[in-house]
């Protein structure tokens, strides 16, 4: 660890349970920079960490808003105004003949906005981030659980949390170097 | 098609997972398919095969491309051959793959975890054979993009009252809609990939491609709803996708082809197609790979079940159909069902009855639905009933319409034998080289779904 | 609160009985006196109530087949309510006398002739019901018999009986469309009509479904098991069963109206211009969108209350529907209402309803034997 800075405290747990209960005990506890790492996703855990809700469907909600009205304008100005055609008598405002590439787009930019929203709003790609820095941390995505707690949390102190997690019956509590 | 309901009933309780799997046993089980098992012998006898079709494709799309369309069957009054066939055919497979992840994903039906990947592969693969038959058919496909709204210099713009360029935003969301699907749902698994991998290149292709994926409750929260939300919006692209496709059809007034049960007919047909496509792919890969565990009978089961009803709608279309052409009173529908019954084609019509609707009654017996065998059997008539129902309805419609006087014949060339045959070459080639490297069960929902079970009480 | 189910439901069935039979003898009074107007009429109002029937003995047959745990709250509704099916045939009668005032009289040439002339016609109308009453009687017999004897041989035959009973019903409902509805138009005909009957009977039955489990998720013993996720449950099959009406509805549109031919598209010439235009358009907002972006909101499919004002404005939509469908073959220049357009609707639902209450408070309201009763307490 010479030299290196402190980027916080991972603690190891062998089930979600004890993850989601280390996760509520540390935001009682007072901890508010933390996160929760685990394999797949444990019903209840974002809320135990303080993400209650997501803005993501009101993204998506605009998304699809975009698609349908911008497919429905495109159609009409194209065939109204842009380039007027008579095909088989029908009239230029063909709207029944307009929806259904209307209802395309309105999924496609739904869609778009739905996979770039996420990935952004998680702030990935990544390349770097401290957690890999421990080699246990690689079981994450394998069968193993864990909580990191951040040392720019105000509350974090290394001896005072690191107590705080082996009281949590944690498996083992590492550091995390930035 | 019901849950997974734990409980007092033996004969309810079926497993969707085999007992005693923990979550480090399905992640070993599953990633060492792809990490450390290695290249098969049996793996490189069908990639090679794949690959032979795949390269008799190119042959034929290279002459095809020196010569024109004229190589084909194609004529005037039939001008929509094979091409048109194998497109309709193609990407009413890709549909159960869409409805298995969203659809399903939507009633909470855990057993899909174990079949969603490799049934969203298929439905990938599936589009993109598809979505090659209709540029192969334009004669000049380097110009596919007129079709496209965009500004060019002679201020033309796509005539939107055409379902020809509806098919062509449909086909297009569809495709990028199941990618992104596909991809969303691999990127927790392809993180366990680079955790696991043992060579550098593979940590860093894994890597990659996982975008740092670690894990974290926040962005699981955010995933989970953005999988549901893809869900939602995927299923009624689903279902509009091969209504586009019907409207190809019925948008025209053709005897045969402007008929208002088309879209729903149409979507069932598709789904009917696809999930024989599933168990065909399913039921070696689970032997193969001994994949027992994940994709137990009970799945085997209910898709058969699945396909059973959506053949039931098929089957009440062609009923309607028959009856509206009397009932109608109009002598060109009339003439249309006479026609198919009793005309050239009338050979291809019988077997299509008997592939599509006789035979595959034998699914009602649980026996023939448990029974990999004929189930596979019954998948592969399946398939090509549905290839057949396309055939009579294009080549039927066309070769005789409303004046004598224009009727002709079709009959396919070599080269669109070759084509067709081809385009299973590149579906199987790509479908291999996903077997080989990315999992071909999601992972992570097997973990959860492991979770879920021990939370549970035993039964 | 204090009241039991039984003393409510009783109350209602009062209730209904005298409606019913003080509205019916008010539009016997009208069919004396306007027997065409009447019949008109009359032929809207028993669509709409045996689109109930038949919706519920459907819905009743897809739970048995699917066996997801929402359909045990409603078991008994949907069973009572396909019991009333022997009821419909008593109120089919009307329709048999005045057939030939009713319907155009069928050509005399070609395969019309045949299919729509009397023998024939009443043939198939006998078949429809028996069909339709035997499955019935069935569905709710070895249901009585699961009651009484707890034999888990019975849920087996009703999810055997349910598979074919499906497709009988697809099938015979399409024929009784054509036969009742459809040819009173004479030229039209459309491949896709028999599904949006299916799908018309579905959503009004749920919808009727959804108001019946909402009064008596209020009393026990049905206030344990009929949660909040049950009620969300019905909420997306009615989201379900709107965005396949829409689909089916649209699809015949947009079909017929590309192909603009002389023999389908005055069906919709007379439907979208003038009065009968403006019912469209209503039918597109409060039969589609309003109530899908509504039961989209998990909020409300979430309150049993809330859910329960989407399912009654659907319910009444499921008459405009019908409404729209078969008037403009009598007055395809423009709607208009007359008394027994709204009398009649409750003069036959007061009867159903005292016969489908009738049946439901016989029995315990919840299927103590379906092998769903004791996860659904234990899981909820």
């Amino acid at each position: 660890m010479a030299g290196r800075r402190l980027y916080g405290l991972m603690a190891e747990f062998d089930t979600p349970e004890a993850l989601l209960y280390a996760a509520r005990a540390a935001r009682e506890e007072g901890y508010r920079k933390f996160d929760a790492y685990s394999p797949f996703g444990i019903e209840g855990l974002a809320e135990a960490v303080g993400f209650p809700k997501t803005r993501l469907p009101v993204l998506v909600f605009f998304g699809g808003l975009f698609g349908c009205c911008g497919g429905f304008f495109m159609q009409w100005w194209a065939n109204v105004i842009g380039y007027p055609l008579n095909i088989g008598g029908k009239p230029y405002d063909s709207w029944p003949a307009f929806i259904p590439i209307t209802f395309e787009l309105t999924i496609l930019c739904a869609a778009l906005t739905t996979v770039i929203g996420m990935i952004a709003l998680n702030g990935l790609p990544a390349p770097y981030h401290p957690a890999f820095n421990v080699p246990r941390f690689a079981l994450a995505s394998r069968d193993h659980f864990f909580l990191l707690i951040e040392a720019e949390d105000p509350k974090f102190d290394p001896k005072e949390t690191q107590e705080f997690l082996e009281a949590l019956h944690a498996q083992e509590v590492s550091e995390v170097e930035a | 098609m019901e849950p997974v309901e734990p409980g007092k009933n033996a004969a309810v309780a079926e497993p969707v997972l085999a007992p005693g799997h923990s979550f480090g046993s399905v992640t070993d089980q599953i990633s060492a398919i792809v990490l450390t098992r290695g290249t098969g012998k049996k793996w490189m006898g069908g990639f090679a095969v794949a690959i032979a079709l795949l390269l008799m494709l190119n042959f034929a799309i290279t002459v095809l491309f020196a010569k024109g369309v004229g190589i084909w069957g194609i004529n005037i009054p039939v001008g929509w051959g094979f091409a048109i066939v194998n497109f309709v055919w193609w990407i009413g497979i890709g549909h159960a793959g869409t409805l298995i992840s969203a659809f399903l994903l939507l009633m909470r039906q855990q057993w899909r975890s174990s079949v969603n990947r490799f049934a969203e592969a298929m439905t990938i693969f599936a589009v993109a054979c598809a979505g090659m038959f209709p540029l192969l058919h334009m004669g000049r496909p380097w110009l596919f993009y007129w079709l496209f709204p965009y500004p060019d210099t002679m201020t033309l713009w796509p005539q939107f009252r055409s379902p020809l360029v509806w098919d062509v935003f449909a086909v297009s969301t569809y495709a990028t809609v199941s990618i992104l699907f596909w991809f969303v749902g691999l990127i927790p698994d392809l993180a366990t990939l680079r955790d696991r991998a043992t060579t550098k290149i593979k940590q860093v292709v894994y890597g990659i491609l996982s975008m740092g994926w670690r894990g974290s409750a926040k962005h699981w929260k955010r995933y989970e709803t953005a999988s549901l939300l893809l869900a939602g919006l995927a299923t009624p692209l689903v279902v509009s996708v091969h209504t586009v496709v019907s409207f190809d059809f019925t948008i025209a007034i053709e005897p045969g082809w402007h008929s208002t049960i088309f879209p729903p007919y149409f979507v069932a047909g598709a789904i009917y197609s696809g999930f024989a496509m599933v168990l065909c792919l399913a039921i070696p890969l689970r032997k193969y790979y001994g994949l027992e565990d994940f994709v137990t009978l009970r799945h085997m089961d209910t898709m058969a079940k699945i396909m059973l009803a959506t053949g039931w709608i098929v089957a009440y279309s062609y009923i309607m159909e028959t009856f509206m052409a009397f009932y109608s009173g109009n002598p060109f529908d009339r003439y249309m069902i006479m026609n198919r019954m009793f005309g050239p084609y009338a050979t291809v019509y019988w077997i299509l009855i008997a592939a599509n609707l006789v035979i595959p009654q034998l699914l009602w017996i649980k026996k023939m639905r448990r029974n990999m065998l004929t189930l596979f059997l019954l998948s592969l008539c399946v398939q090509t009933g549905m290839w057949l129902e396309r055939f009579v309805i294009i080549i039927t419609s066309l070769s005789r319409d409303f004046v004598p006087s224009s009727w002709g014949m079709y009959y396919p060339t070599r080269w669109d034998w070759m084509t067709f045959l081809g385009s299973i070459g590149l579906f199987f080639t790509l479908f291999y080289l996903f077997i080989r490297f990315l999992p071909m069960i999601s992972i992570h929902e097997m973990r959860e779904l492991v979770h879920k079970t021990e939370e549970e009480p035993a039964a | 609160m204090n009241d039991s189910p039984a003393t409510v439901l009783s109350r209602i069935q009062q209730r209904s009985l005298g409606i019913g039979i003080v509205v019916s003898a008010i539009c016997a009074w009208g069919a004396y006196v306007h027997w065409t107007r009447f019949l008109q009429a009359y032929l809207v109002a028993f669509f709409f109530w045996l689109n109930i029937s038949l919706g519920c003995f459907a819905i009743l047959m897809l739970q048995h087949m699917i066996k997801g745990r929402w359909g045990l709250v409603i078991r008994r509704s949907l069973e009572a309510g396909a019991s009333t099916l022997p009821l419909m045939v008593l109120f089919f009668i009307p329709l048999l006398a005045g057939h030939a005032r009713l319907y155009p009289p069928p050509p005399t040439t070609g395969f019309k002739a045949v299919y729509l002339n009397w023998p024939f016609f009443l043939g198939r109308a006998v078949f429809y019901f028996a069909v339709w009453v035997l499955m019935a009687w069935l569905l709710n017999k070895w249901s009585d018999d699961q009651d009484r004897t707890g034999d888990p041989v019975f849920q087996a035959r009703l999810t055997r009986l349910s598979g074919p009973g499906l497709i009988i019903f697809g099938l015979t409902i399409t024929f009784a469309a054509v036969d009742w509805v459809m040819s009173l138009e004479t030229g039209f005909f459309s491949t896709i009509y028999g599904m949006i009957f299916m799908v018309a009977a579905a959503l009004a039955a749920m919808a009727f479904i959804t108001v019946m489990a909402m009064i008596l998720a209020r009393y026990k013993p049905l206030s344990e098991v009929a949660t909040a996720e049950r009620f969300h449950n019905y909420g997306n099959l009615l989201l379900v069963f709107v965005l396949l009406w829409a689909y089916l509805s649209f699809s015949q549109f947009l079909i017929i109206w590309a192909g603009n031919l002389q023999d389908e598209i005055p069906w919709y010439v007379s439907r979208a211009y003038g009065g009968w235009g403006v019912i469209a358009l209503f039918l597109v907002l409060f039969h589609f969108a309003i109530p899908f972006v509504l039961l989209l909101n998990r909020p409300i499919t979430k309150s049993s209350r809330a859910l329960a004002g989407v399912a009654i404005a659907l319910f009444i939509m499921g008459w405009v529907d019908l409404y729209w469908i078969i008037e403009p073959a009598f007055r395809p220049q423009g709607p208009q209402l007359s008394w027994m357009d709204i009398a009649t609707p409750f003069g036959l639902g007061g009867l159903w309803m005292a016969v489908f209450l009738q049946k439901l408070r016989k029995r315990p309201l919840l299927p103590l034997h379906d092998p769903r009763f004791e996860e659904v307490l234990e899981y909820d």
